[in-house]
């Protein structure tokens, strides 16, 4: 009995020992294997458009390209924060994917030193001589080209419900600076029982947003790149603030309570008249079939900020000690072709920073926002969206406005953003 | 299970007798060998060694290295230079100012500092009065007591980002319940969850509501624990209700408070999951609390050692509550 019970003990021991060998052996191959040509794309679009988009995008690749494999990996959790620190622990392990999805521009500082220069590889003369100035600047870190933006979501928009303007007698094409919409929200609270203006408090993002629309509209593109480079105007930055403070009057009582999503489905509903988002909210639109462009919903350029196309992107940079070399590169430039563009943003509702693309595949609201696009003056990155200031200063200037959202004091929260760059 | 087990105990001492007996090895070496390998710590090595390297290698040597990061200047990527280690981490997490590994001025912990202890303090005592007052009723022989017992229990089986966006919808200014019931004693709609006052409150109560149901069920072992003559002498001796309760009852609950105090304060300190499921990384100042800014500096700027100082402050108050906890026990023979 005791005998046939020791050999079974040792079995086990044998075997878990066999398993754990197996195992190290197994995670040491993992890092071994760089020499092969599958490409590893670390993303957080694990539902919705985002995951089309990407979808589309891959199939188009692989289309074009059969003979470069892909191991595309979605980080779960969906949270581009998630998706960082995944990054973060790869690239500080050594063990760098191919390529992952990050916000360009100044978002770029935080791995600064894993990036590697791609002009000439993926950025050639095409690229350069297509892509208008403002997404071209963003895809570099200190003048090198190291990523390829793929789409541009605006965020200088107004959306509004047509029957709630047209009820409360509002012509939105008559508003022509940010104290317009807020006297067209006073219209509206006393002519209709429609909130005038929905909006989100819990997180302090689209406040962010909605303040550095309203400070481009104040201090212009001037005012508003003089406060990125660290040289606001005060005076600017509070009345911007201020003039939050007024709209915050309009906000739906439970603002701090409810989500994007929530606020969003307010303007579908009849329930609320604008909303300042990301043209991500449009999305949602397009998929209710009684809601129409031009019919039930339009869009206008935010209010005083006409001529500027305020820039959110995503981008596939390229990174240094690169597992797949050869295959990272001609999947960015497939990326950075109109034709890779066009797929992407079909599904993803943005638009390709391409200016050659051909866009009658896109919705008629995504071809205006092209035409808005290649006619606009200049294209200035967004603070919210990680374009404009580094990782840093983003984090400050999400600091004074989680503490504007308990207080609104335009004036300590101005003292706060000047600050927010020493 | 213990069968085996016992087996093999009387076959390991056997065969070294045997061994001893042969005399198979010389006397010198076998006295000096057999002395330290019969000694019951090295003897019962396999059992306690696998296990204390274990915890010594994942536990306290990561803590000893989260020590010693916080001492370095490392940021962003790369490798940490453990070559120059100061304390300024420390001193900037406690006087602000620009610290040499960065261009912006970093502001001092005294803020999520003060509200972490606020939030501590706060959410242990009104949660363990909670659940004493719920384990007594529930003591009382009631019908269903099973039934309530796993009502009360159950929210603490749910996670952090659940409760958080439930209690998210809990105080809505115009749906939530809360406001609801304030609503019906004529207490017009509050707003809660942006309100600088209200903020640190209503997230200890919402922890209150997850984790009283545990201080439920270890204050209910506890009374269930004392005998029956207890309340039986005080109730011969003519000892109200309430008095019996905090005469007789409540004083023998000691180790009770103390084992579930430990273990909500540690919860009341890692909140970091419901604060970041209601605001994202920016709760605001008024409740941000120690975990929320340690993940801030780490992850959302790259300052490992900063976060890695913050971290170790953590450490310490968590030390503090736990240690004279260790401690009694270890007076009263406990461990």
């Amino acid at each position: 009995m005791t005998d046939r019970e020791g050999v079974s003990r040792r079995r086990v021991l044998q075997g878990a020992g066999v398993a754990a060998v197996a195992g190290l052996a197994g995670c040491g191959g993992d890092s071994g294997d760089s020499g092969t040509n599958s490409i590893e794309l670390l993303h957080a679009w694990s539902d919705g458009d985002g995951n089309a988009a990407v979808g589309a995008l891959i199939d188009g690749f692989q289309e074009a390209h059969p003979d470069v494999e892909f191991a595309e990996e979605p980080v779960n959790g969906a949270a581009r924060s998630n998706l960082d620190q995944v990054v973060t622990n790869r690239l500080q392990s050594n063990n760098p994917p191919s390529t992952f999805q990050t916000w360009p521009g100044k978002t770029l500082e935080k791995f600064s030193d894993a990036y590697a220069d791609i002009e000439g590889d993926v950025w050639n003369d095409d690229l350069k001589n297509n892509y208008l100035e403002g997404p071209q600047t963003q895809a570099q870190l200190d003048g090198t080209y190291v990523t390829v933006p793929l789409n541009i979501h605006r965020i200088n928009n107004l959306f509004y419900n047509q029957n709630v303007l047209d009820s409360a007698g509002v012509d939105p094409s008559t508003l022509s600076s940010p104290a317009d919409v807020v006297d067209a929200c006073e219209t509206i609270s006393q002519e209709t029982d429609a909130v005038p203006f929905a909006q989100q408090t819990s997180g302090a993002w689209s406040t962010v947003q909605l303040w550095e629309t309203i400070l481009l509209a104040e201090g212009g593109i001037d005012g508003y790149e003089s406060f990125t480079s660290g040289n606001g105007n005060r005076s600017e930055v509070k009345a911007a603030l201020d003039s939050v403070v007024e709209l915050s009057e309009y906000y739906p009582s439970d603002a701090s309570s409810i989500s994007f999503t929530e606020a969003n489905t307010m303007v579908m509903d009849g329930d609320a008249a604008f909303i300042h988002q990301g043209d991500w909210a449009a999305g949602a639109y397009s998929g209710d079939d009684s809601f129409n462009y031009g019919e039930q919903w339009g869009q206008i350029t935010y209010p005083g900020t006409s001529g500027s196309y305020l820039l959110n992107m995503d981008s596939f940079p390229y990174l240094a000690n690169n597992p797949s070399p050869e295959a990272t590169k001609t999947f960015l430039s497939y990326c950075g072709s109109a034709e890779g563009q066009v797929l992407f943003n079909k599904e993803k509702g943005s638009i390709p920073p391409r200016s050659d693309a051909d866009v009658s595949q896109l919705n008629q609201f995504q071809q205006d926002q092209y035409e808005d696009f290649n006619n606009a003056d200049n294209q200035p990155p967004s603070i919210q969206h990680g374009l404009a200031v580094s990782p840093a200063i983003a984090t400050n200037i999400g600091s004074a406005f989680s503490g504007f959202l308990e207080s609104y004091d335009a004036g300590a929260t101005a003292d706060a953003l000047i600050d927010a760059f020493n | 299970m213990r069968n085996p087990l016992q087996i093999l105990q009387r076959r390991l001492p056997g065969r070294r007798e045997t061994r001893t007996d042969g005399g198979t090895a010389s006397a010198s070496t076998a006295d000096g060998g057999e002395s330290f390998l019969s000694r019951d710590s090295v003897r019962s090595a396999p059992f306690w060694l696998p296990p204390t390297l274990l915890i010594g290698v994942f536990v306290y040597g990561a803590i000893g290295w989260n020590v010693l990061l916080s001492l370095t200047d490392f940021t962003g990527l790369g490798t940490p230079d453990y070559g120059s280690l100061d304390f300024e981490n420390y001193v900037v997490a406690f006087q602000g100012g620009t610290p040499s590994w960065s261009e912006l001025t970093v502001d001092p912990i005294w803020n999520s500092l003060g509200n972490t202890v606020v939030l501590v303090v706060g959410f242990a005592a009104v949660c363990l009065a909670l659940g004493l007052l719920l384990a007594i009723l529930v003591d009382q022989e009631i019908r269903f007591e099973n039934t309530f017992r796993t009502i009360y229990l159950l929210p603490m089986s749910l996670s952090f980002v659940v409760t958080a966006k439930f209690w998210l919808y809990m105080y809505n200014p115009q749906t939530g319940l809360i406001n609801i019931a304030l609503g019906a004693v004529g207490i017009g709609p509050v707003e809660i969850v942006q309100n600088p006052d209200l903020k640190l409150a209503a997230i200890a109560f919402a922890l209150v509501w997850q984790f009283s149901g545990y201080a439920m069920v270890v204050y209910l072992a506890g009374l269930r624990a004392i005998p029956d003559s207890h309340f039986e002498a005080a109730r011969v001796d003519g000892a109200s209700t309430v008095k019996m309760y905090w005469r007789v009852i409540i004083p023998q609950l000691r180790t009770a408070t103390v084992s579930a105090l430990v273990v909500l304060t540690v919860f009341a300190l890692k909140a970091f999951d419901f604060l970041f499921s209601m605001y994202g990384y920016q709760p605001g100042p008024s409740a941000d609390i120690l975990a929320t800014r340690m993940v801030r500096e780490a992850y959302s700027n790259g300052n490992w050692a900063y976060g890695s100082a913050i971290a170790v402050v953590l450490f310490l108050m968590a030390l503090a509550i736990v240690s004279p906890y260790i401690y009694s026990q270890y007076k009263r023979g406990a461990l």
